[in-house]
């Protein structure tokens, strides 16, 4: 198997718990201060047709499984990933002016981290000879559309994250 | 129309050089005699004639005048002319005097957590007795930091301030970067010995905060000289795995810190005993970021108790 630092990997899982942490305060402040609060909408499991009519994308972490076979394409997996939500992130720009700190910090913690992967790949020998390009993100045309997407894409981060959790976890035990 | 007009060879010398001055008078400042002696007063110091002073060929006085050691950091040059019985002043200029920057020492930094800020302070050196700007330069770098990579914007502090905060959108955390702190003024440039960082590894870990447990002694049968705590970590800090060291003392006068290593940064129920020596200790707690790099927080305030 590849051989991790196993610097990277504390390193890594670290980042993790920071963006965990930093994305389930957005959560909380999105549902239940927002969304909840002011705007009624308290169910976020009512969302789901309406992401896929906005097309909000959610990363696929299947090569990061708890047995960690292929950990190239793990890593690679990784890092398309929250190149992804990076791109989401930035989408939400302007989803309220009390969120957009919580929202700044977080899209740079996810930035710093997939640059620590895509670093590590490149150490590795094994990163992709470009840098990826961001797909298309969607288009909000109204605030409830915003907040709605906001609200999904915190929550595919977040299982997006655990799944990483685990994966590198599985990888730091000795 | 002005008469006279000094020109310095150079307007800021370093303190002890010499420097060389010239004061002209032009043809057509009708109000003086045709060659009038020009002379020269360093602040309130005697009038004195120049080195030499010799006619133009169109027809400008010249004086030239070599201050062979410039041992004040400001000196006012006047050219005079007699008047009468007095003298006219025809020109003024300041002469500074100063030395180039040392390098800026003791460089060091720190993340906050809280303001997502890496604060840097540093050591200016000797005065300069010049106007001297200061500032933190850095790029963003690999492991071993022997390359760079891209630049982060200059930090230039608050007037007269030996300390700079980043921001963090232009950090990238867990990535190497090379910071240092140029210092400049008109007589050099000099620059601090290059630190290779990463702003995770220099963050700024606050102590956990640390209570005491009132434990029924119903659940818990009564033990002399012990003591229930418990402790949670600081929660920007949450997402870093640390451990806590724990020192505990007798309020006697001299007495020693005993010290409990390698704890865990978050405990709901610890029990603490032995302490038999006086009736109340003092104790205190502090964290470090575990299997990675980081720094000791402070201790924790001071907690009081009295063990059973």
């Amino acid at each position: 198997p590849l051989p991790l630092p196993r610097s990277f990997l504390l390193k890594s899982l670290e980042q993790v718990r920071k963006i965990q942490a930093g994305n389930s305060v957005l959560l909380e402040k999105l549902v239940s201060g927002m969304c909840c609060a002011t705007y009624k909408l308290c169910h976020p499991e009512e969302l789901v047709l309406l992401g896929h009519s906005l097309g909000i994308p959610q990363a696929s972490l299947s090569r990061c499984s708890s047995q960690v076979q292929q950990l190239t394409k793990c890593l690679s997996q990784l890092h398309r990933g929250l190149f992804l939500y990076q791109g989401l992130l930035q989408a939400l720009a302007g989803i309220s002016p009390e969120l957009a700190p919580t929202l700044d910090t977080l899209q740079l913690d996810v930035a710093n981290f997939a640059t620590t992967i895509w670093q590590q790949m490149e150490n590795l020998g094994v990163a992709p000879t470009a840098q990826p390009t961001q797909g298309t993100m969607p288009t909000f045309t109204s605030a409830f559309q915003r907040r709605a997407g906001g609200v999904l894409a915190t929550s595919h981060l977040q299982r997006f994250l655990e799944t990483a959790h685990c994966a590198l976890n599985h990888l730091v035990q000795p | 129309e002005s008469c006279g007009h000094i020109r310095l060879s150079v307007p800021i010398v370093h303190l002890g050089d010499p420097v060389m001055a010239s004061c002209t008078i032009s043809p057509n400042c009708s109000k003086l005699d045709q060659e009038p002696q020009i002379l020269w007063r360093l602040e309130d110091g005697p009038n004195q004639p120049g080195d030499r002073q010799r006619r133009l060929p169109d027809g400008t006085q010249e004086s030239i005048i070599t201050l062979p050691h410039v041992n004040h950091t400001k000196t006012f040059v006047f050219c005079l002319v007699p008047w009468g019985n007095s003298f006219q002043v025809l020109d003024q200029a300041e002469l500074q005097a100063g030395y180039p920057p040392a390098s800026p020492s003791n460089l060091s930094c720190l993340m906050y957590l809280t303001t997502n800020r890496l604060v840097c302070q540093w050591e200016p050196g000797p005065e300069t007795h010049l106007p001297t700007n200061f500032t933190l330069k850095s790029f963003r770098s690999r492991a071993d930091c022997q390359y760079q990579e891209d630049s982060i914007l200059d930090c230039v502090p608050e007037d007269r301030q030996n300390t700079c905060s980043i921001a963090r959108k232009h950090l990238s955390l867990y990535q190497n970067m090379v910071i240092w702190v140029q210092a400049e003024n008109t007589l050099g440039i000099s620059e601090s010995p290059k630190l290779c960082l990463d702003p995770m590894d220099v963050v700024k870990l606050e102590p956990p905060v640390l209570q005491a447990l009132d434990v029924s002694h119903d659940l818990v049968p009564r033990q002399p000289g012990c003591l229930w705590l418990s402790w949670k970590p600081w929660e920007p800090g949450r997402f870093m795995q640390q451990e806590c060291e724990l020192r505990y003392q007798p309020q006697l006068r001299g007495a020693n810190w005993t010290l409990e290593s390698h704890l865990p940064s978050s405990e709901d129920q610890f029990k603490l005993c032995g302490l038999h020596r006086a009736p109340v200790y003092t104790l205190q707690i502090r964290c470090i970021r575990s299997l990675l790099p980081g720094l000791w927080s402070s201790w924790s305030p001071a907690l009081q108790l009295r063990p059973t």
